[in-house]
């Protein structure tokens, strides 16, 4: 396909999923091959308006840290792996913009991955949870008991404290800790 | 002046001020001056003009401020562990450009170059809070809204601030500066009243976001001129970038500094990672598309900012206070627009109240 051939069927996408007009001009500034592999998994994935949108600006954000372009980040072989895949295109899609979210966030990705396998290494009992901040924003963790009784809550506080070591490790690792 | 600038605006009333009359003498005679009955309508952003928080920069307007000098930092919040830190706004805009500058949006009304032909009343503001509270001590900055050094050449103002500040005991100006532009401090004593502070980044950094600044080793060797002339200096790690390789760099970075100021001549070291409110961050990203110190692995945290999502920043903070730790001397820290949880992560205790942060770092 052609450079004008692309553009005009970016358009027609553009018009069909009512794209906002600053996300179709920042398409369209792209070089041709980052112009056509975006429009290619745009067709493949059926993705929404806001699924576009997410796209287009994650793209963008690694496209300028990285210093490559829209192409090769779509040319990475986890995200082939989405496109080319079975399964409905709108679990894929969902796929693709978690893929895109952990190349975009790589380190956040690994802590977070890292501080769930300590919350799940706690093995806390049941009545008691732990939830850490959203994104990492903050070095607040969440701490919550259920309980019904007194003797339920003496439990969940003896477990808790059975988990004291644990548990300041994690705050630890929020507070920078490596 | 190492500074451009496109046009200089007077207003009316302070023509013929010692501020005017220093500008005219030292402004570049291609340079057109036009006198204005009021200088409001030309503080404000240029219409049709592609960029006009960058085309306000190259504006200069020297007008009278009606609005008092002397303010807490804006940056200041109970939600913050604060260092006390007052401003004196004597200025406002500043003509480098910073990709990340929060000027970008706190002067994007009002984006021109302004300096107060009337800055000497601040010496008024500046004693009645002196009189009204005996033996506190006050540091007092003036490079919150603009940069204290960037046009001394042309204005002269600190010249009159040294002197002003040097018979006051309790008060302790900080001249705060991405510039080397120290020449005229050199000729002034000091007296242990005036403190000089960079802002200190990577040369990664200094390449990729502060746009028209001295170099990280340029700010250094300043800093060593203005020291053996008999002024404290300071440094502040703010913002804080983490990108890829960051804690090396500012590692490196902290090595080069302490290798020319020995850690017991520094008064105090800031460090304040990167935050940015929505709006900021679209302005800038706006301003600086293809800046990758502005595509970080920021979150929006809990002040609603976007900031590098706490383990991170807090493992970069840690990085350098432990360098510093090591270096030998209880060099006194604070981190700007943090809460005192983070502090304690940091610094392994729980931060003193802001007066007494403030004084601390007034008395030195």
């Amino acid at each position: 396909m052609d450079a004008d051939e692309v553009d005009a069927q970016i358009r027609t996408l553009a018009a069909e999923r009512r794209l906002p007009a600053s996300h179709l001009a920042r398409w369209l500034a792209m070089d041709h091959p980052s112009r056509a592999a975006m429009l290619e998994i745009a067709r493949t994935l059926r993705l929404r308006t806001g699924q576009l949108v997410t796209a287009l600006d994650t793209l963008e954000e690694i496209a300028v840290r990285e210093h490559i372009n829209v192409a090769a980040i779509l040319d990475h072989p986890e995200i082939r792996r989405i496109a080319h895949r079975a399964g409905s295109a709108p679990s894929r899609a969902s796929a693709f913009l978690e893929a895109l979210r952990a190349l975009r966030y790589p380190l956040l990705k690994k802590t977070q991955d890292e501080l769930r396998a300590e919350v799940s290494a706690l093995k806390l009992p049941r009545g008691i949870s732990l939830d850490l901040p959203k994104d990492l924003g903050s070095d607040e963790v969440t701490v919550s008991l259920r309980v019904r009784s007194g003797a339920e809550l003496a439990r969940a506080l003896e477990a808790l404290d059975q988990k004291r070591a644990g548990l300041t490790r994690i705050i630890e690792m929020l507070g920078g800790k490596k | 002046m190492k500074f451009e600038l496109d046009r200089v605006f007077i207003e009316d009333g302070c023509a013929r001020s010692p501020l005017a009359t220093r500008v005219l003498r030292a402004l570049p005679p291609e340079i057109p001056v036009t006198y204005v009955a009021d200088a409001r309508e030309i503080t404000r952003p240029e219409s049709g003009a592609a960029d006009p928080f960058g085309a306000g920069k190259r504006r200069l307007v020297i007008v009278n401020r009606k609005t008092p000098f002397l303010m807490p930092c804006p940056a200041g919040s109970s939600k913050f562990a604060c260092c006390g830190y007052l401003v004196l706004t004597l200025a406002s805009n500043c003509p480098m450009d910073c990709s990340y500058c929060f000027l970008q949006e706190y002067l994007a009304d009002n984006p021109a170059f302004q300096v107060y032909a009337n800055y000497t009343d601040s010496f008024d503001e500046l004693d009645r809070l002196v009189a009204n509270a005996r033996g506190r001590s006050f540091r007092v900055g003036t490079g919150e809204l603009a940069d204290s050094l960037a046009f001394d050449s042309l204005t002269c103002v600190n010249h009159d601030l040294i002197e002003f500040f040097v018979a006051r005991e309790n008060l302790t100006l900080e001249l705060k500066t991405k510039t080397d532009e120290i020449e005229n401090l050199l000729d002034v004593d000091p007296r242990g009243r005036v403190l000089v502070s960079w802002t200190l980044s990577p040369d990664a950094v200094y390449r990729s976001s502060e746009h028209r600044t001295a170099s990280p080793a340029q700010r250094i060797a300043a800093a060593r001129a203005v020291l053996d002339a008999g002024y404290r200096v300071a440094f502040h790690f703010d913002p804080l970038i983490a990108y890829s390789g960051a804690e090396r760099d500012y590692l490196q970075l902290i090595d080069e500094l302490l290798d020319n100021i020995p850690p017991k001549q520094i008064s105090f070291i800031s460090m304040g990672g990167l935050r940015m409110t929505p709006r900021l961050r679209g302005a800038a990203r706006g301003r600086f598309p293809n800046d990758p110190m502005l595509c970080g692995e920021d979150v929006i945290a809990s002040d609603g900012r976007f900031r590098t999502f706490t383990p991170l920043r807090l493992s970069l903070y840690r990085a350098l206070a432990e360098r510093f730790k090591k270096a030998g001397a209880e060099i006194p820290a604070y981190l700007c627009m943090e809460p005192a949880s983070v502090h304690e992560h940091v610094f392994g205790a729980v931060p003193a109240r802001p007066a007494t942060i403030g004084e601390r770092l007034a008395r030195g």
